[in-house]
This record gives structure tokens, sequence and C-alpha cells, in this order.
């Protein structure tokens, strides 16, 4: 126990270093800026930021050094077409494009491009850049951006992981064949059954068709979680973009498998009144949609809630630290950020996998409603759902305070 | 800006988590539902075969007890019959035996009776003959001399009552 405690004591201070990281851009003594930091943290970005580290002093100004990794833009605009850089600063180089204070790129007039100053492109806050950013866009040109960001390859990295792990078990199933489970096999055993019931007590006969996709759902969310609570890493499921992806993903598999009396129930509810339909299937037409939105939304605000809390807490050490100058303000700020980040920290581990279940689950009751085939059973599911939904709540209230 | 949906990311994640549900679908989901299947599969049917093998264990055992227990009846019946038989025998040895004996002396009895019987004719015709001697030497005295005649009468036939 106490170990733990220790581990994860750790792992708040490695976080605080990463904290350190990104100092507040701009001279020494400027306010610390808690919103922009965690922002920037929670959001995604163009590369691998490491840390920061200092390179000596100029002008009065601490200059820094920062190791990243930096991660390939490709680029797709209507101008033209595929575009590949390296890196940021490539991107930059090049003149075609720009980057906008969300950091988000667009196409720049082919005539403004004569000096571009890579000094001053990335300088988020200064405002003169803005106003040139603003200026130098062609707003004909519109750019899809397809880079492989810090979040796809975290996505990746997830991806590789469990492929590691997962195939490891099978093995271990091979090589412990009629015999009892060991090692890591045993351990993954009681959560792939785990699965695997909620999964047969909602589908039946029909589970095993979607059991993949359900083990590889609870597993990508869980990990990924794991994976966004340890340093350096970011939060996979605490960005809308994954976690709508997954939803959409869902969506498919729900409707595809829809049976007949599925559509039925939409279009034409057994029971009501044909005046009543009309005002009846634009609701339920509604609902096909609301249930992944709600999907995805929980899972992204849930994880984004976590990491917040985990961040404002040690933001308080800078806070109250006044940004290095009084040391006793950050110390009490350690104390109590420290302590109060350790419980989130633990709280979160349990929404990690708490969430992966809620998804995976919900998944599951959408499926078996769209699955079935006979109307008894209906009303059935949906009090169970309501209940499930219930506790979901009430999990994501007790998370939220 | 944190609510809003990237097109590059949700791409990628979407291929990404495709690539890797493909992967781990073929790689790892399969064989691991696959062997636990069987094992559950195993598991249950040895259960079932135990509980079988439990059932046939208790019907031998009652087999068992039910030979052993006829065993048990059989012998006693046998002491049983071989008790009466030997009885039985014994008596109709006893029986068979006295009436052998009561035979034996039957015949015994009848025997004596007609050696008796031939004894006295003997001695009857012994006695016959004797007189008829005695007749014959009185007769021839009678004529020797009248008067010793009646004497010698009277010795003879006392010798006679003698004898």
């Amino acid at each position: 126990m106490i170990k733990k405690v220790l581990l994860l004591a750790a792992a708040c201070v490695l976080s605080l270093c990463i904290m350190r990281a990104t100092p507040p851009e701009g001279e020494e003594g400027e306010k610390f800026n808690a919103s922009e930091v965690i922002l920037h943290h929670i959001l995604d970005s163009h590369d691998w930021h490491i840390t920061d580290i200092p390179a000596g002093k100029e002008n009065g100004k601490t200059q820094y050094t920062p190791i990243a990794l930096h991660l390939p833009w490709i680029l797709y605009s209507s101008r033209d077409g595929l575009k590949f850089y390296g890196s940021t600063h490539a991107l930059e180089a090049d003149g075609k494009f720009g980057l906008d204070h969300h950091g988000s790129v667009y196409a720049k007039k082919i005539g403004a491009t004569h000096a571009p100053t890579t000094e001053t492109a990335h300088d988020s806050t200064h405002t003169t850049t803005e106003a040139h950013h603003v200026e130098d866009m062609d707003e004909s040109v519109s750019v899809l951006d397809f880079s492989i960001t810090k979040t796809a390859l975290q996505i990746i990295l997830v991806g590789l992981i469990m492929v590691l792990v997962f195939t490891s078990v099978a093995r271990g199933y091979v090589r412990n064949r009629g015999k009892a489970p060991s090692g890591l096999q045993s351990f993954f055993e009681l959560i792939i059954i785990f699965v695997r019931d909620f999964s047969k007590e909602y589908l039946g006969d029909k589970h095993e068709k979607f059991l993949p996709y359900q083990l590889t759902l609870f597993f990508f969310i869980w990990f990924s979680n794991l994976l966004g609570l340890t340093p350096l890493n970011s939060n996979i499921a605490g960005n809308i973009s994954v976690t709508a992806a997954l939803a959409v993903l869902s969506f498919i598999l729900i409707n595809v498998n829809g049976s007949k009396d599925y559509w039925k129930h939409i279009f034409a509810a057994p029971g009501v009144p044909k005046p009543m339909l009309v005002l009846l299937t634009p609701v339920e037409l509604l609902g096909i949609f609301t249930k992944p939105f709600a999907l995805a939304i929980r899972l992204f605000a849930n994880i984004v809630a976590g990491h917040f809390m985990v961040l404002s807490l040690i933001s308080l050490i800078f806070l109250l630290g006044d940004n290095g100058r009084n040391v006793a303000g950050a110390s009490g700020g350690a104390v109590l950020g420290i302590a109060f980040a350790i419980v989130i920290f633990c709280l979160e581990m349990l929404v990690a996998v708490v969430q992966a279940y809620i998804f995976t689950l919900l998944t599951t009751v959408f499926i078996s409603m769209a699955v079935e085939s006979h109307d008894d059973h209906h009303h059935e599911t949906h009090k169970v759902l309501d209940t499930e939904v219930n506790r979901d709540l009430r999990l994501s209230d007790f998370n939220a305070h | 800006m944190i609510l809003v949906p990237q097109l590059g990311l949700f791409f990628w994640s979407s291929v990404i988590f495709l690539i890797f549900f493909f992967i781990l679908r073929k790689f790892a989901w399969k064989p691991i539902i696959a062997m636990l299947k069987e094992r559950e599969e195993s598991i249950s049917q040895s259960l079932q075969q135990a509980e079988k093998a439990r059932e046939e264990m208790a019907k031998l055992q009652a087999d068992n007890e039910k030979l052993l227990n006829e065993a048990r009846h059989e012998r006693e019946k046998m002491l049983k019959e071989a008790a009466q038989a030997r009885d039985e025998m014994i008596t109709k040895a006893r029986t068979e035996a006295a009436t052998a004996a009561a035979k034996e002396m039957e015949k015994a009895k009848v025997q004596i009776e007609s050696e008796k019987m031939a004894a006295l004719i003997t001695v009857k015709n012994e006695a016959g003959m004797i007189a008829l001697e005695i007749a014959e030497k009185v007769l021839r005295r009678e004529l020797a001399a009248g008067a010793e005649k009646e004497v010698l009468a009277k010795k003879l036939v006392a010798e006679l009552n003698n004898n």
C-alpha cells in the first residue's frame, strides 16, 4: 500500500515536471496563466513536447531549448493538393500555410508570403501576429489537416500495447491448453470473461459476433485512460475527436445490425395512432443519433474533467508560489495540491475503467435493442437501460464534484 | 476549441482503431474466445462425467450391497437346509436302524421258534423212539418174565420222565 502511494506521489511529481516543461512563454515574472497551461496540456498538438531546458539568458530573458518530437503535417488543400511537412518549422518556413492562435492551420495568400517570420509565427499571445494572420489568410482555399498528431501517435501506441498484451494472452492459452491460466493470461481472463458475461447477458446467442468489438473497445478506452494518466502522454479519450470516432463506429455497428423490428419501432411504432407518428418518428430518429452523441460526450467530459482537476491542483503550486517568487506559497501549494491531486488521481484510475465499462456496456445495450426482434423483450431492455443510465449519471455527477 | 472535433484526428482515430480491431480480432480475440469456450466445455463435460461416474459408483455399490445381502441370505438358507438335511438323515438313519433291528429280532424270534419247534419235534421223535424201544424191550421181557415187566416198565417210564 505504502509502495503504491509512493508510486502515485512519484507520478504526480513527474507530472509536475511536465508542467514546468511548458513555462508561460514570455518574460519572467509574467503572471502564470493556469487555464492556458491546462488547455495546452489537454489539447492535441503537432509535436510531442517533452520538456524545455534553460539555455542561458539573453537580454534578461531566460531562453529555453525545447526537447520535443516533431510530428509530420499532412495537409490537403484545394490549392496545393496533398502536402507533407516534417515539422511545424518546416510548415512555417514553406510559407504556403500559417497557424492561427488556436494552432489550426490555414492557407496563406501566395502574394503575402514574402516575409515569413518564424519567430513570431508561433507566438500565440502576440496580438500583432494575430492581426497579421487574419490579413494573409486566403479564405477561398480550404485546408484539411490530416496530420499524425500527438494523440494519433498515442492511439497507435495504445494499439501496439494492446496487440502486444493480447497476443501474449492468446499465446498463454495455447501454452496452457487444458491447464489453468497463468501470469498475464489469468489477469486478463477475468476481465475478458467479465466483458463476455455482460455481452452474453444482453445479446444472448448473438454475442459472439460482437464480442471482438466490445473487447477492443473496452480495452482501448481503458488502456488509453491509463496511459493518459502517466506523465508525458496525452489524454486520448479526453479528446472529442477520438470519442466521436468511437461513437461513430458504435453507431454504424448498431444501425447496420438493426433488425426489422428496430426500424419498425422507429418509423411505425406499434400501438401508436397514425397521426402521433408524425411527432414520434422524428423523436425516434433523433434518438438514433443522440445515443452515440451521449456516448462520445460522456467519455470525453469525464476524462477531460479528471485531467482538468489534476492539472488545476498542480497549478496551485505556481499560483500560490507566485510563479517562483514565493517559496513558502509554493511549498504550501505543493503539499495541498499534491495531496488532493493524489486523491483525484486514484479516482481517475477508477474512472478510467468505469468509463471504459460504461461506453462498452451502453454500446452493448444499444446493439441489443437494435438486434432484438421480439417486442416483448423491448420493455425489459428499456428498463435495464434506464437503470444503467441512471447509475452512469450518478457516477458522472460523482466525478464532476 | 476543446469541444470542436478535428477531422484529421477523427479520421486517424477511426482508421487506427479499425486496423487494430481487425488485428486483435484475428490474432487475439478469436483464439482467446475459442480457447475459453473449449475450456469451459471441457470443464462442464468433465463435471458431467464425474457426476455420471459418481452415479455409476453409487449404483455399483448398491449392487454390491444387494449381492452381499443375497449371498448372506443364501448362506443362511444353505446352513438351514444343511441342518435340516442332517436332522432328517439322522432321524431316517435312526428309524431305519430301528426297523432293521426289529426285523432282525423278528427273524431271530421266528428262527428260535422254528428251532424250538424242530427241537421239540426231535425230542418228541426221540421220546417216541425211546418209547418204542422201551415198548420193544418190555415186550421182549414180557415174553421172558411177566413179574418183572411191571417194575421195568415203571423204571423206564421214570427214566423217560427224567429225560
